[in-house]
């Protein structure tokens, strides 16, 4: 079963395609990296996931099931315009909360305390919302969205104003929750984070998807051709192999970009007959990397 | 539903809980307890301290007789009022030096009595300058001196024994109540005159109260949740309809509390006084429903209001209309309980916006309602809340995700017509 599962779905602000035809499926289990730049259209999907927006046309299933009224209690939604009530203290709005998620009181008395103190947060329980600093509140935040322990998790920029030990705290819990078979959508436009995390991704610009695969996949599919290398004596001879187009040497560090069709076995044995190889290493390329070659692609084709 | 239920759940705890609300809830029943109290003990002791009114009288007709008898006037009025004295001046200057003392603050009151103040066709004129409420509250105790010397005067000029005259005049009247069965009769004190006028209005008023804080309140909680941005949080637990729907149900029983604490204390105010309120059960089963259905009606309103606007400001005028509807009856209360069939009357009592309030007035005014009017008047009203809530669930689900720019009447028509 697919924990989200979306059928050309498209959505318009007046004349503003916000989404665009888009297909996506998240399966169950797995931690799911919703990327894109600012404005490509990443709310906008997740709230039309959440039914707060509707699509102009289009399918939306969650947990297998049509109505997202419906599956409410099972799903976890952290916005990315963070609020809660500030005159209300800590423990009464997440009780609150999860009241409404249709978590049992009884199971909220063991829930609540718990989560707070998971979250460094229970000396702050009594406090006012408004009383606390910008990353407590993101940690309760947090708390409020899986309170009721959901089977589908859906995250808006969740690190944004974290620092990193509060950002590995929350880390380690998304991790653990997809141990415990939980399914994680995550949006975010820091790559890093992404790569860390992700089983699978979703890159999406001006409301396309323009990239959609397993994070392994489309690291291997996105291989460059490049090599670092680090050889023995003079290195002059390096640009006059085959299949070699480009050199660049930073003190004894080269780094050689080969033809597309070329292999790299193939280099390494032509090193190996003129010196001694010290290291050899392709050069696996970044998230970030892939995200700027595909957005700045996708840009030059809309323009 | 169970949703909903929690909802209105906090909404009320959060409401009541404010330092405003309950600051505002207590203030009226202690302000009138202590007008109350203090109107007591003022009658009471009659304020002893209160300055005495410099007055100087100038008397055109120039009878020593009579000068005489207006400085015993006087005199017996000081005796009989210590609070309330009066400093009778000599006066042997013109009129309008007195006007000019009068003018520099010397005296409080300047009277001149006509030539032909005995003859029955003379005027007593009196002169006042800028006259503060203490002085115009205390005219009386000028005039009542001189209409009695005048009085007394003209008696003796007609050899008339004035004490005979008086008593000629005087007839006592008692007002009284007949009980429901024989032999209850009683004697209808001023307070219960009062009551009974008072009670359509009070009853009445306390629904504007009640509508006007529930209608601040909800507007205040949903400005609250636009702006924290909580609504998000919110709608991923909750439909719209259901964040409307416990809303508009926690803030009617905002709006009931208020009546009911108000309701209770003002009857038990009535009841310390000795005062008599007689309202019958019918009467007050009909006052509930249309309270609650007023509540619903004025709820759905502001749920819809609420969501068009970034700040209370902006709130405030689209609320206007809302609230002159409101002050309609308020107004021309009188006039409604006068005649309560009058066509006024009536045709308030099926403008959705006045009905409750003007049914309010009319059914306490003891007056007969034809029973098809009532009815009538309490489908209208359930009506009202239905088209009230269909509106405001379609404002309220696109307008509480919107920011910036407050949307025109055109915009909001068409999230209207939006399914």
């Amino acid at each position: 079963m697919d924990a989200v599962a979306i059928r050309d779905v498209c959505k318009s602000f007046g004349e503003v395609r916000a989404v665009n035809n888009l297909n996506m499926t998240v399966p169950a289990g797995s931690i799911y990296g919703f990327l894109g730049p600012n404005g490509a259209g990443k709310t906008t999907t997740i709230r039309m996931i959440m039914n707060i927006l509707r699509p102009d046309s289009g399918q939306i299933a969650l947990l297998g099931d049509h109505s997202v009224e419906q599956t409410k209690s099972r799903i976890g939604y952290m916005p990315e315009e963070r609020g809660l009530y500030r005159k209300m203290t800590v423990r009464k709005v997440l009780t609150y909360f999860g009241a409404i998620k249709d978590v049992p009181p009884v199971e909220l008395t063991r829930r609540v305390p718990q989560w707070l103190e998971r979250l460094d947060l229970a000396k702050w329980a009594d406090k006012k919302v408004e009383e606390l600093s910008r990353g407590m509140h993101q940690k309760l935040q947090f708390a409020v969205t899986a309170i009721n322990e959901p089977e589908l998790l859906i995250l808006d920029e969740p690190f944004s104003g974290l620092d990193p030990l509060n950002t590995d705290m929350l880390e380690s819990i998304v991790l653990e929750m997809r141990s415990q078979g939980k399914t994680v959508i995550f949006s975010t436009h820091v790559m890093h984070e992404a790569e860390k995390l992700c089983d699978s991704i979703l890159l999406i610009n001006k409301g396309r998807a323009i990239l959609d695969d397993s994070l392994a996949n489309v690291r291997s599919q996105q291989r460059s051709h490049a090599v670092c290398l680090e050889l023995e004596g003079d290195t002059d001879f390096v640009s006059g192999l085959a299949n070699v187009t480009k050199v660049k040497s930073e003190g004894s560090q080269l780094e050689i970009t080969l033809e597309e069709s070329a292999d790299s076995q193939e280099l390494l044995r032509s090193l190996m007959e003129h010196t001694r190889v010290h290291s050899f290493e392709l050069k696996v390329p970044s998230l970030h990397e892939i995200f700027v070659d595909l957005v700045g692609k996708s840009d030059a084709e809309g323009s | 539903m169970q949703k909903v239920l929690k909802v209105a759940q906090r909404e009320y705890i959060e409401t009541v809980k404010t330092k405003t609300f309950i600051f505002m809830i207590l203030m009226l029943p202690v302000m009138i307890l202590l007008i109350v109290y203090f109107a007591g003990k003022l009658k009471d002791s009659g304020s002893a301290d209160r300055p005495s009114l410099k007055v100087a009288v100038t008397d055109l007709s120039g009878s020593d007789q009579f000068r005489t008898q207006i400085e015993a006037s006087f005199e017996k009025h000081n005796t009989d009022n210590p609070g309330r004295k009066v400093e009778l001046q000599e006066s042997q200057a013109t009129e309008e030096q007195e006007k000019e003392r009068l003018r520099r603050g010397e005296l409080d009151v300047y009277i001149v009595l006509d030539k032909d103040v005995l003859e029955e066709t003379g005027k007593m004129h009196v002169y006042t300058h800028k006259a503060k409420p203490p002085v115009i509250e205390a005219l009386w105790t000028v005039e009542s001196p001189l209409r009695d010397a005048v009085f007394k005067q003209r008696c003796k000029e007609h050899e008339l024994s004035p004490d005979l005259v008086r008593s000629l005049r005087n007839l006592p009247i008692e007002r009284m109540e007949t009980g429901s069965t024989g032999g209850q009769d009683r004697v209808q004190s001023e307070g219960d005159r009062v009551v009974k006028m008072m009670i359509p209005f009070f009853f009445m008023y306390l629904l504007f109260i009640g509508i006007l804080t529930m209608g601040q309140q909800m507007l205040s909680s949903i400005i609250e949740e636009k702006n924290s941005r909580v609504i998000e949080v919110l709608l991923s637990a909750v439909s719209p309809f259901e964040l409307m729907a416990g809303k508009i149900l926690g803030l009617v029983s905002v709006g009931l509390t208020v009546v009911l604490l108000w309701g209770v204390s003002a009857c038990a105010a009535a009841g310390w006084q000795g005062l008599n309120l007689d309202i019958g059960p019918v009467i007050l089963t009909y006052f509930i429903l249309y309270y609650v259905l007023a509540f619903f009606m004025f709820g759905s309103f502001m749920v819809g209001i609420g969501p068009i606007c970034n700040t209370i400001k902006e709130t405030q005028s689209l609320l206007k209309p809302v609230i002159i509807m409101c002050v309609v009856p308020i107004i021309a209360w009188q006039n409604i309980i006068r005649d309560a069939n009058g066509t006024l009357a009536r045709v308030l009592s099926f403008f959705p916006l006045t009905t409750p309030m003007v049914m309010i007035l009319r059914l306490s005014s003891g007056a007969e309602i034809w029973i098809v009017e009532i009815l009538g008047s309490i489908v209208l009203l359930a009506a009202s809340v239905l088209g009230g809530v269909w509106v405001a669930a379609r404002v309220f689900r696109t307008g509480i995700l919107m920011y910036g720019k407050r949307p025109g009447l055109r915009e909001v028509g068409r999230w209207l017509k939006q399914a």
